[in-house]
């Protein structure tokens, strides 16, 4: 099963939650293994205290290296680790051809997960690896900006979607067209297109359904302070489906925890140097979450309490 | 039944919901899009004030209908008002403008604490204490404190219209007084 993680802002703890996650399911015995496709900033490799990886992606673009070659050690068994290009590649380097390669080559990888981690922004080729997973994730934190950059690239996302699909099925200038017409359709936003144009035919309403109905975003929402940020995934639940139109699972959420601050840059990952930490059991419930495809259960008193 | 199941859809249940989950989900959902918390602040323009208003009306609208359903009878007339006796109604028929201090007095003649209003109306305490104490930085837009200010007029039984006239143009008088030049951009 394939995983990718993204989430549009920078830092809001997707490297954290790839390492953490993809850890804890070495841990129980599945073959893992992590991909670092932030091509600017590539870090991944440096929660598991690794400095200078011996392969990156490097050599794959350019050395025409196979990816399951470039794979190294993270120093937990069945757990490998495909690093990213540190500061040689950036996603506009990178052309069609050899992004397609890759996606064949992550298909063709032998292992239970793959994990990738994204990285930050909305770039197209971020987007078109979110696309190839079959668990879309999006890490982001209880505050404004990470959410209005969440709510950006899951829209990104499913626009890109849905260009691929209006492609396949040669709708696009009729799409085109309505777009452009909006004024008079009452059109205002992605929601009403979707809303219109399902309304317009069977033929592209039967699509549609057919072909979105797979499109499902996993929200894991970190660096949580308060029982009422816990709430923010349960309201966004809402929130997507309603004003965006676009259906979202709320997988789970990890608490801020300085702990894993100190962490970083010890040569144990969190989740063995921290067994214990209440973090390590909120990333193992989102985690099966994600695989099960399931929604974290979440009390709508909670912000009444306090995080024990 | 073909058009309760879009309330119920509204509402975010299933049919085979009953009256407690209805006032539950209703309460949640007016709570969470009536207020400015991160996750609706974060929608910008996917979540105008009118898109806002609107669906805040299709919610009350749903709740009135299911809950009509399920009591299977005629909904009580404003049952969560407040009664006034005629020297009371006196007194309010003569205030000469509606301002947020004339509320304020109002509500205290009545005996009314605005917990309870907050518990029936579900906006904010913040809000309504502002709304009393004109602190009109606290509304983003017009919209937001008329909507406040029509649940507040309800929950006293006032004279929704009329305080409306009175209190707005204050709102807008301030409001005018904030913005910058014609032709100059904010910062
Ligand atoms: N739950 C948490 N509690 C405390 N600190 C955290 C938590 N999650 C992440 N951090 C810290 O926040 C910082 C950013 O985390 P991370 O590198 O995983 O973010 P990112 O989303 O991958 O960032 P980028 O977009 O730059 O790749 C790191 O220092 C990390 O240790
Ligand atoms: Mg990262």
């Amino acid at each position: 099963m394939i995983w990718a993680i993204g989430g549009g802002k920078g830092g809001t703890g997707k490297s954290f939650i790839t390492s953490s996650m993809g850890t804890y399911l070495a841990q129980k015995g599945r073959k893992t293994i992590l991909l670092d496709a932030d091509l600017g900033g590539a870090n991944l490799h440096t929660f598991f205290g690794l400095t200078r990886p011996r392969y990156s992606l490097t050599d794959f673009f350019d050395k025409k290296v196979a990816l399951q070659d470039i794979s190294v050690q993270s120093g937990i068994a069945n757990l490998d680790l495909i690093t990213g290009s540190i500061g040689s590649l950036d996603s506009e380097s990178i052309n069609h051809g050899q992004k397609q390669k890759l996606f064949r080559h992550i298909r063709a990888l032998d292992a239970d997960h793959i994990i990738i981690d994204l990285g930050a922004g909305t770039h197209i080729n971020t987007l078109d690896t979110f696309l190839l997973a079959d668990r879309m994730i999006v890490v982001t934190a209880p505050e404004v900006t990470a959410l209005e950059n969440m709510y950006h690239f899951i829209k990104s996302a499913y626009f890109r979607k849905l260009k691929f699909i209006f492609k396949a099925y040669d709708l696009t200038t009729s799409i085109q067209e309505t777009w452009k017409n909006r004024a008079t359709y009452d059109i205002h936003n992605l929601k009403d297109l979707i809303i219109h144009l399902k309304q317009s035919s069977d033929r592209v309403r039967d699509i549609f359904d057919r072909e979105m109905s797979g499109f499902v975003v996993h929200i894991v929402l970190n660096q949580v302070r308060t029982p009422r940020d816990i709430l923010v995934g349960e309201n966004l639940k809402s929130v997507c489906m309603n004003f965006l139109g676009l259906p979202v699972v709320y997988a789970g959420y990890a608490r801020f925890d300085e702990a894993v601050l100190k962490n970083i840059n010890s040569k144990e990952p969190f989740m063995l140097s921290n067994r214990l930490s209440p973090v390590a059991t909120e990333i193992k419930a989102l985690a099966e979450n994600i695989i099960a495809g399931t929604h974290i259960s979440v009390r709508k008193d909670v912000a009444n309490g306090s995080l024990s | 039944m073909e058009a309760f199941l879009k309330y119920f859809d509204l509402l975010e249940l299933s049919q085979e919901a009953g009256i407690e989950d209805v006032r539950k989900n209703y309460d949640y959902l007016k709570n969470l899009y009536s207020g400015d918390s991160i996750e609706i602040a974060a929608l910008n323009t996917d979540f105008s004030p009118e898109l806002r208003q609107e669906y805040l009306a299709r919610l009350d609208d749903a709740h009135e209908k299911l809950t009509q359903l399920l009591e299977n009878k005629k909904p009580a007339v404003a049952q969560n008002t407040v009664r006034m006796d005629d020297e009371l109604c006196d007194w309010i028929a003569n205030i000469a403008c509606f301002s947020g201090a004339a509320l304020k007095s109002i509500r205290e003649r009545m005996v009314v604490d605005l917990k309870d209003m907050f518990t029936t109306t579900r906006i904010q305490l913040q809000y309504l204490e502002d709304i009393e104490n004109e602190v009109f930085e606290s509304f983003r837009a017009e919209v937001y404190l008329r909507s406040y200010l029509v649940e507040y007029t309800r929950f006293l039984s006032l004279d929704t219209p009329r305080v409306l006239a009175d209190y707005l143009p204050r709102y807008r008088a301030w409001a005018a007084s904030r913005t910058t030049p014609a032709g100059m951009p904010h910062l």
